[in-house]
């Protein structure tokens, strides 16, 4: 470590989360404070200190630490003033440089975190709801736009489809919650309300207050194709995953050649911003499948972690896929083993003659539960009862 | 609604108390008293846990299962010398699983023996401690000193959302009130270290109010080293080809690659079978004790015993 700057913890802090938050790290004044403050337990005697504090100080997850690394190094490696690393002109073209060309999107976050959960479900204002009345009145007289493929509509019909598919409500079975409110004929004892009860009763529980235990709906998780061959069918279908992570807190993922997780990015209010925001964090987006790679990850970096067990798993792909159709099945066969149920809906499925061949389509179909179309609107509603069916065997 | 951030801020410029200023006074001493109780920290996760316990705040440990997240906490608490308190979050977990319940059984019990003897029971009678049943939330906050109790909170992905708001609001006020005894207000806050495994983002405001910490797997000079200290009276070359042995398996595509828990498995099963070097024998002996899923094991046998064994 060459030499380290002779600045105070405060002004420290404050040049590196100003230089984070430019390369688009959402970092909160209040973490610049907490680094001032953690700076003065741990003095920077060196670069690992230095390096540490700041780094469990002001980072909140793990996809944050590439960049991070690259503007610590550029800021202290770099052998910049932090107090002024913007004016030097002499200065080395820091490492975590890049990202600061790129549209920052942390700035429109939602930054009360109180609201960025719930507030997502409400996602129209009461004057764009009459206005959605009469699209949907418009587009149930036209019968024609239900039967359309998804791929011939134009862009005006598009968006009125979109702002149906919108309205979709997926909902999935339910499973038995550990939770349990009371109920005259429950499965089991209250023993809560049955003491309170028999104290009325001189101390004999002459009233057995019985609960039921509470049912929840399962998990949805929505993973969708988004490579070239799937292009007409992307938008639509990333306004479904919208519409399931606003409504369904469902879980959605979209993948190429790699997976993307999108849950946070569609959960935004405005529809086209999170498309948009979509994008940017798409890199591959129109690129080549790799069905067995997007299928694999899921389970091996969330499915087996708990996102996909006992949930319904919806994947949306034409099966046209780039890596080898045994490795689709093996993915698809470790899919099965946690879901609830697999629902696979492919947009070709429609085509006449269509028989599912596609090397990758094959591979996955013995393992899909249901296998539907959702190339139209008329065709997305099989979509949903196929998502609200319960697996045979189960309860 | 969790509370706002100032009563979070408030606590944690208290600052720790002077029995753990004294006990713990830089980064360093930490460390090395972790190595004391045979844990080993890198400087990264021996910063986070001494700002956590310096600052004082909550501190998030992720990590791939099997990196020694629960251990870190564990260790932390015998640094200490105080209790560890774990709650272990699941689906639907309740305030009557974290925080206390009352002891139905006993209270209905009491009611009965009550009568017998003729005697009149008050309500007072029947909600005082000691039908009380203390989960480890209240424990954490009960506890009495001079240090505070180090409460883990593992898994907290895994509880719902509502769940995650209430404990950071009992945690934030450091106090407890249950409505029949009154409130219970924590001598010494503990200090909080929370596990998650990324099954869902958690809440702006958990992470908001605690540092982070990802933990790496370690290399294998460090595996070898830990494994040493936790099966006494292993051979030293066997513990260090084990440790390459899983970082070679953790190369392949695994459904569940190996951890440091597996190694240390391992090594113990070899031990016990007397064999001191890892040889494609040894290997072939023991696939079960460091592959638990039939694929896995599948995919490393077309490898080879030869090639696991470094041979």
């Amino acid at each position: 470590m060459p030499e380290l700057p002779s600045i105070g913890p405060g002004p420290l802090a404050v040049a590196l989360t100003t230089a984070l938050h430019r390369s688009g790290l959402p970092v909160t004044p209040e973490r610049a404070a907490g680094l001032a403050r953690a700076l003065r337990l741990v003095p920077p005697l060196d670069r690992v200190a230095l390096y540490w504090t700041c780094r469990v100080a002001l980072v909140t997850d793990r996809a944050q630490l590439p960049v991070f690394d690259a503007v610590f190094s550029a800021i202290f490696d770099g052998r910049l003033d932090p107090a002024d690393s913007r004016g030097d002109p002499n200065a080395p073209p820091p490492i975590g440089a890049e990202p600061r060309t790129r549209p920052a999107p942390p700035d429109d976050r939602p930054s009360t975190p109180g609201e960025s959960g719930g507030a997502a479900g409400s996602a129209a204002g009461e004057g764009e709801d009459t206005e959605r009345e009469a699209l949907l009145a418009v587009a149930s007289t036209e019968e024609r736009l239900r039967q359309t493929s998804f791929a011939d509509l134009t862009d005006e019909e598009l968006t009125g489809v979109r702002e149906l598919v919108r309205r979709l409500v997926l909902s999935t079975p339910e499973r038995r919650s550990r939770r349990v409110r009371p109920r005259r004929r429950g499965e089991r004892l209250d023993l809560r309300r049955t003491v309170r009860a028999a104290q009325r009763t001189g101390g004999d529980p002459v009233r057995l207050v019985r609960a039921h235990r509470r049912t929840q709906p399962r998990r949805l998780v929505l993973l969708c194709d988004v490579s070239g061959s799937m292009e007409p069918y992307t938008r639509i279908y990333l306004t479904l995953l919208q519409g399931a992570v606003a409504g369904a807190r469902a879980e959605a993922f979209v993948f190429s050649t790699r997976l993307t997780r999108l849950t946070r990015e569609l959960s935004v209010r405005d529809p086209d911003q999170a498309l948009a925001r979509a994008g940017a964090t798409t890199s591959d987006w129109a690129g080549g499948t790799r069905l067995a790679e997007g299928i694999g990850r899921f389970v091996a970096g969330h499915g087996r972690r708990g996102l996909a067990r006992g949930a319904v798993v919806v994947v949306l792909s034409d099966g046209w896929a780039t890596d080898d159709p045994e490795e689709v099945a093996e993915a698809m066969r470790r899919l099965r083993r946690l879901a609830h149920r697999v629902v696979w809906v492919n947009p070709r499925k429609a085509a006449p003659g269509y028989a599912p061949l596609v090397g990758g389509m094959a591979a996955a179909l013995p393992f899909c539960d249901a296998f539907v179309s959702g190339h139209s609107l008329a065709a997305l509603e099989q979509v949903v009862s196929a998502v609200a069916e319960e697996r045979p065997g189960t309860g | 609604m969790p509370l706002p951030p100032e009563v979070v801020t408030a606590a944690a410029r208290a600052g720790a108390g002077e029995e753990v200023q004294a006990r713990i006074p830089d980064v360093a001493t930490l460390a090395g008293a972790l190595d004391g109780v045979d844990y080993l920290a890198d400087p990264g996760l021996a910063t986070a846990l001494f700002l956590g316990v310096r600052l004082p705040q909550p501190l998030l440990l992720e990590g791939e299962p099997g990196v020694g997240k629960t251990e870190a906490a564990k260790a932390l608490a015998r640094v200490l010398d105080t209790p560890l308190y774990r709650l272990q979050c699941f689906e639907g977990i309740d305030a009557g699983e974290a925080l206390y319940e009352w002891n139905h059984p006993r209270q209905l019990l009491g009611i009965r023996l009550a009568e017998a003897r003729g005697a009149p029971l008050a309500e007072d009678d029947l909600f005082g401690p000691e039908y009380l049943l203390r989960r480890p939330l209240l424990q954490a906050i009960e506890h009495p000193g001079p240090r505070p109790a180090v409460l883990l909170l593992d898994e907290i992905d895994r509880a719902d959302a509502e769940f995650e708001a209430f404990t950071f609001e009992v945690l934030a006020e450091a106090a407890v009130t249950v409505p029949e005894l009154g409130t219970i207000r924590a001598a010494h806050p503990p200090v909080v270290v929370l596990t998650s495994n990324r099954t869902r983002d958690l809440h702006d405001a958990l992470t908001r109010r605690c540092l982070y910490h990802w933990i790496d797997y370690p290399d294998p000079e460090r595996v070898a080293e830990i494994v040493r200290r936790r099966v006494p009276g292993s051979a030293e070359p066997l513990a260090v080809a084990a440790a390459s042995a899983v970082t070679r398996l953790r190369s392949l595509d695994m459904v569940k690659p190996p951890g440091i828990a597996e190694v240390i498995d391992w090594v113990a099963a070899l031990s016990l079978l007397g064999l001191t070097r890892l040889d494609p024998p040894a290997v072939e002996a023991t696939w079960g004790s460091v592959l638990k899923n039939r694929d896995d094991q599948e995919l490393a046998r077309t490898r080879g015993a030869a090639w696991l064994a470094g041979a």
